[in-house]
Order: structure tokens, then sequence, then C-alpha cells
């Protein structure tokens, strides 16, 4: 069974609006970095932030006090929706499951919780934020802002969870009493997330994202929301959802995305969105890369719009559906010219591309793919 | 999975069992140890140790002993680093595994709602100078809720690919569910499911700033019940297709018949006062099973002991049902949270299997607007040829999950 991409939504650093953010990577455009900052630590972060026009118009009850990773979900959520033209009503909203793809959820509500029962103590916390910490905050609201009745799942993962998300959609649309399945991917910042992953020895502390690059220099955070709608007819169909699996050190994630581009590169492939960040995700894709699919051209949106973990998946997703529509690949910001592998450096015209891989390897030990078709 | 293995038509879904399940949980480690728990309808709630709760209302949970849990560091590799949650699904899986060495999922499906909270707590406080940061790398790399699941999977050599379910307190049931639904539709053959949390602070006191938890016994439905009381565990199943399982001689435990899921969408953490979502969750379980109410022959409930959700899922349940003997078992071990659905999934196996109906323990009164059948304070022999497994929670996420007896 393949399902099609029915609507598309987007919020990002380099704005909202798929068109709008696509044309702007096509154009070469980077977001623009913010610093992030914490009271208690002298230490500064830079950061792929959303910026605040790019939530106008999105208000309901239900987000009044939600958190922005909730508002950025629910934007483009609705922005899927509304570019397929789909108006729930309670008939149809039964016939639609909603899966949330999540790495670090409500970190900003939950920090702050946190922080009021380690400063002040349990008396001190707040019943109000509290529900926001839970990870399904956000697909909850946006569950009630649509009133879907029946299936509501939010997975968390890695980088590759948006992926993950995709392949239950399929398991999900194998009921047919679903006609739709919104897939929503979001993410938002803070300066706790940026300590951890420099910890962790993944994030520089400020740009560039240099993919596949030989040095390693780690990646930014970003943050923002990624929706597809999917249903079973459309233009652009997701042929294959690879489950992918899990590595245990990351030296072995190259095995799991060779087998991952070996199972869906029996056909032929005109081009793969990879997830190249700046991380040890880059070696071990662009040696998978080289050795599976070497005639493809690879691109990847992180140097131009940062890492966003739980959203970035769909981000990639969404990625590979404008290319396989406009026919063109943006150029891939910061790279090494002597990369062996076959990069899109300067927006590149694909003419007659019909097929693409998108390939996530995540920071925590994940990784899927799957393949993307246009009629 | 080939093209070829896939189902050619939804309309003939396959029978889905049971084949093995591991558990461990306040009751105690392992099925025969939790069995014993139920039939001696004993309270494993114990006063909390782990963290301070001394400004907290609510003082007891139910616990998981570390020095049982660790007990396994030295068969497992760079095992000292491993937060409790893994330990918890590797206990789980061990037991298994151990009664099918030959199951190989195509797919793991577990539900959390926390993942390694306490190791971000312990960072979070180091950065406010509690303590040094030298382990925060750690505490970091084991934070993410899919590492327990790695973790395990890992230590037993299993490499299916995960699917992590955070759908808060309906997390455990979602995932057997879903599960079910894999391997129904016959794209799956085999799919480990399951859930674990892990006590953490951070979660303790929100329960406890929501004045959801209590600072007495934990009552389900009882007329004087006053709020819910945490647990920690872990529970696994392992799903097949029953045709299969057959071929291969497996044992089965129990058939999983049906799987409902609803969202209610009236608040973030109360459930929709008439009991709808509930409601939808149970009868999309029946009409998946095409059974009737009356084919039900018992209910473990949510009964988390809140006055709203008892009083919530016992209008739902006298809506649909009439007489059915229902309990919570929470009442023993507490509330598992994303745990809880899979550890009550085993309990309703263990029903099925063993003739009996876990008991509803510290009920004192019964309350008229939940008139319900409990099974009060003791377990008793009974037929029960099917159970039904209730979990809802926060953003009104329902889910229920319908298990049949099966002759060998």
């Amino acid at each position: 069974m393949s399902l099609a991409i029915a609507g598309m939504g987007w919020v990002t650093p380099l704005g909202t609006g798929v068109d709008s953010v696509w044309e702007r990577l096509l154009q070469g455009e980077e977001a623009s970095a913010t610093t992030i900052s914490e009271k208690l630590v002298d230490r500064v972060y830079s950061v792929f932030r959303v910026p605040e026009s790019a939530l106008k118009g999105i208000s309901h009850p239900r987000l009044r006090r939600a958190s922005a990773i909730s508002r950025f979900a629910a934007a483009a959520g609705l922005h899927a929706l509304e570019s397929a033209g789909l108006k729930l009503e309670s008939q149809n909203a039964e016939r639609m499951a909603l899966i949330f793809a999540i790495s670090n959820g409500g970190v900003t509500y939950t920090k702050r919780f946190y922080h009021e029962i380690v400063g002040t103590g349990a008396q001190a916390a707040s019943p109000l934020l509290f529900p926001e910490t839970v990870f399904n905050a956000p697909a909850s609201h946006l569950a009630a802002i649509l009133g879907v009745t029946g299936a509501t799942y939010t997975l968390v993962g890695d980088g590759a969870v948006g992926l993950a998300a995709i392949t239950m959609a399929e398991e999900l649309m194998a009921n047919e009493a679903l006609d739709y399945c919104l897939v929503v991917g979001t993410e938002e910042i803070d300066w706790l997330l940026c300590d951890a992953y420099r910890r962790w020895r993944l994030l520089r502390t400020a740009p560039p994202i240099e993919p596949f690059s030989k040095q390693n220099r780690g990646m930014i955070l970003s943050e923002g929301a990624g929706a597809i709608l999917l249903a079973r007819d459309g233009f652009v169909t997701i042929e294959r959802a690879h489950p992918g699996g899990h590595f245990r050190r990351r030296a072995e994630a190259e095995k799991i995305l060779k087998r991952i581009l070996r199972d869906l590169g029996q056909i032929e492939i005109d081009f793969v969105i990879s997830s190249a960040n700046g991380t040890f995700v880059d070696q071990a894709e662009s040696q998978a890369l080289q050795e599976i699919v070497s005639n493809a051209p690879a691109y990847t949106f992180k140097p131009a719009l940062g890492e966003s973990v739980g959203a970035a998946g769909l981000w990639q997703i969404i990625v590979a559906a404008q290319a396989l529509h406009s026919k063109e690949l943006p150029p891939v910001l910061h790279a090494d010219h002597s990369v062996r592998l076959l990069l899109s450096l300067s927006r590149t015209p694909i003419a007659g591309a019909r097929r693409a891989i998108v390939l996530s390897c995540g920071l925590n030990q994940q990784a899927a793919g799957l393949r993307l078709a246009i009629q | 999975m080939a093209e070829a293995d896939r189902p050619k038509s939804t309309n003939d879904p396959c029978r889905v069992v049971v084949t093995a399940a591991g558990v461990v949980s306040p009751l105690g480690f392992g099925l025969a140890e939790t069995l014993e728990s139920l039939r001696c309808a004993r309270d494993c709630v114990t006063p909390v140790m782990r963290f301070s709760v001394t400004q907290c209302r609510c003082k007891t949970a139910g616990q998981i002993s570390d020095l049982r849990l660790l007990a396994r560091h030295a068969q497992i590799p760079r095992s000292g680093r491993l937060h409790r949650a893994s330990y918890m699904m590797i206990h789980a899986l061990q037991e298994l595994v151990t009664q099918q060495p030959e199951f190989e999922p195509e797919l793991t499906v577990i539900g959390t709602t926390s993942g390694g909270m306490s190791y971000g707590e312990r960072y979070y406080r180091s950065l406010n100078g509690a303590a040094d940061l030298r382990h925060a790398p750690t505490w970091i790399a084991n934070y993410p809720a899919q590492k327990p699941v790695i973790d395990a999977q890992t230590a037993f050599d299993i490499s299916a690919p995960c699917h992590v379910i955070a759908n808060a307190c309906a997390s455990g049931t979602n995932a057997i569910g879903h599960a079910f639904e894999c391997v129904r539709s016959g794209r799956y053959k085999r799919v480990l499911a399951g859930g674990y949390d892990a006590l953490a602070e951070m979660v303790f006191v929100g329960f406890d700033s929501l004045q959801a938890s209590t600072p007495e016994k934990c009552r389900p439905f009882d007329r004087l019940r006053s709020g819910m009381v945490l647990g920690e565990g872990a529970a696994v199943v392992a799903l097949e297709n029953l045709e299969l399982a057959r071929k291969r001689g497996a044992p089965v435990l129990a058939e999983i018949i049906g799987y409902g899921i609803s969202t209610d969408n009236f608040h973030i953490t109360q459930p929709e006062p008439s009991g709808i979502g509930a409601r939808q969750a149970m009868e999309r379980a029946l009409d998946g099973a095409q059974i009737s109410p009356a084919d039900v022959d018992y209910i473990n409930a949510h009964g988390t002991a809140t006055v709203f959700n008892d009083a919530t899922e016992g209008k739902a349940i006298r809506a649909l049902f009439n007489g059915v003997p229902v309990s919570s078992t929470k009442s023993m071990m507490g509330h598992s949270l994303g745990a809880a659905g899979a550890i009550e999934a085993v309990v309703s196996l263990l029903a099925l299997q063993h003739q009996f109906l876990p008991a509803n323990i510290n009920y004192t009164a019964s309350d008229d607007d939940v008139d319900l059948n409990i099974v009060a304070n003791e377990a008793r022999p009974a037929a029960v040829n099917v159970a039904l497994s209730n979990s809802f929670g926060f953003g009104g996420t329902n889910a229920s999950l319908l298990m049949r007896r099966l002759e060998a």
C-alpha cells in the first residue's frame, strides 16, 4: 500500500508556508542565528529560532497557555489541512488519525516546572505547567482544535522519529475506516537542550553547520514543525517507508544506513534528502551514499534551517516532495567542495526526477528511510 | 518487510496471540511473583525514599527494589551507566525471552511517559550547583525515551525497529493495541510490545501539584477515594500471528481480540465527564472483536482512584456492561503511567490463565455514583474467558484492550 501526500504545512526559522520556505531554500538563504542564554550559567549558544511573525493568526483557547512546541505544531497542522482543501467536520474527523513525532518535547515548560521544585520546593510546583510537560500535550491540543476523536498517537525518538511516524501512518491506514492521517513533527529550543547536546559533543556554539565535513564540528539546533496530510491518492506518493532499526554504537550507523539504502534503492533513485548535520551522522551517511546510491545527488537543508530533531524527518519529506514537484534541488550550504559525494552545491535542475529517498540517521541510535515518487 | 509478505486484504484479519510475557512491578519480579501477589491481594505501596517528599501531600508509591533490579549489572555491558528504566525493561524482556528464545520480533512497540526523567533531573540539579557535571554525558545519553528499549533489545540481541509511544497514561495499552493491529492486518507476523516507566521526582510532584495523588491509601471506585499513588515497572508481551505460532509449536497464553482508541478533546488533564471517550474506546474494542458486552467476564479498570476519573470510567462501564466484575489493580501497586497498560494487560492475562478475579484492595464503601460490581479486597476464583483492560490518559487519550482465553 502506498500513501499519498495530500497537503503539507511548514513552520521554520526561515518563516512559514511550504512554498515560501522552499523558495528561500532555492535562493540559497540561511536562517539567521540568534543567541540563547541562561541566568544560572555563563554560557551562550547560537540557535535558529522561528520568528514571532510566523505564528500570526494562530489562536485557539487550547493554545492560550500552550508552549511554543504546541503552537508550531498547530500552525503546521492547520496549514497542511488548508493546503489540501480539507475542512474537518464531525464525520470526516472520525476518519482521520493524528500522529506526532517528537524528540525533546516541551522542554521549556519542563525546565520551568522543575526549576520551581529545585529552587523553592515541591509546594511551588505549578499545576498549570505540569500538563504541558507531557509528551502528548501538543498532539492533544491539535486533536482538540481539529476535533479528531479517533486515533491520536505521539511517537518519541531521535531525528529518525518523523520517518517512524510515517511508518506508523502506513500501519494505521491499513484500516480502511481511515481516509487521512495527519503526521506532525515538532520541536522547540531551549538553552538546556543546547547545553545537553554540547556536553555530548554534538553541538557547535556558532554557525555554520558544515555538512559532510570530516571534522564533525557539530550542529546548531533549530525549532519549528512540519506537517504532512496523508491520503490514499495524490501527486506525490510514499512508495515505501522503511522502519530501519537501531545501531548500538555510532560506528555501526553506516551499516544500517546501507541496509536502508539497499532496500529502498532497488529501483532508480534520482536524489537523496540526507540528514547530514555536521556530526558523526555525516560520515555514516556519506559512506553509505557513496557505496549504495553514488549516482544520485544528495541534499541536506540543515545548514540553512538547523537541526530540528523531532521535526527534521517531516522537513526532509517536505523538501523531497517539493524537489520532485519543482524539479530542482536547493544548494547545499557550507559544504566541503572536496567531499566525494554528488552534492547539489548550487541550485540544481533535476528534470525528469521521479523518485527520491529520504534518509534519516538520528543522534540517539535510530535510523529510518523512505522512498517518495511523483506520478 | 517484503511486498509478498503483506496481507492480501484488510478484510481478512489475522488472529493475534500472546506467546510469552515478562513483567517487573511492585507486585514482583516475573509472572509467578506477580500472580502470587495478585492472589494474596498484597498491598505493595510503600513510603517513597528515592527523593524528598516532605513538601508533597502524597508520600507513598509502588516501588521496585533497586537491590534486585540492579542485580544483573555484571552480565550487561556498560551497565553501570544505564537508567533504572533500562533494568526494568531488561528484566521484563529476559523473562519473555526465557519463555520464547525463538521469538524474533519484526517490530517493537513500547509505551512510556517519562523515559529516563530522573537522569534529566540530576543533570538539571547539577547545573544548579548541586553536584559536579562529570557524569552529565552519561545522564544525557540515557535520558531519551527510546534508550531503555534499545538497551533491552541490545541485551538480548534483538534488532527490530522500535516505536516508542508516549500517549500519557494510556501509552502501554496503546503500544500493545497498535502492535495487535500490526499483526492482525498481516503487515507483521511477530511484534514485541509493552510499556515501562520509572518513578521520577518531577512526575511525582507534578501529580501532587494537581492534587491528583493522595496522602491516604489508594481506593479506586470507593466512596472515600481521594486520589492515586504512583508506581513503576515494565511489562512486555510477544504478539504473534496465531497460525504461525501454532505452526512453530509456540505456547499460546491468550488471544488478543480487540483494541479501541479514542480521543475526547475535553481537557488536557480531565476526562470528558459523561464518559463518552472511555465508552468509545471500549465500544471500539468490542466492535473490533465482534463480541457483545455480555461476553466480557472481567474488567481491569483504569481506576486511578481520583474522584473524577473513577466517576467517568464508572459511568462508561455502567452504560455498556451489566454487572461485570471490575477491579483496579492500581490499588495494590500504584499507577505506573506508561507501563500501567502493559502491566495490567499481563494481570488480565494471568486472570485468564489462572481463572481468577484480581482484587481492588482498600475498598471500604461503595459509591452510589460509581455503581459497579467491584472485586473488593480479595481475589476470587471465577470463570474468566474474556477480559477487558482500560487505560485513559492526559490529553483525553483513551484505550481499551480485549483478551480471550484460548485453549491449547
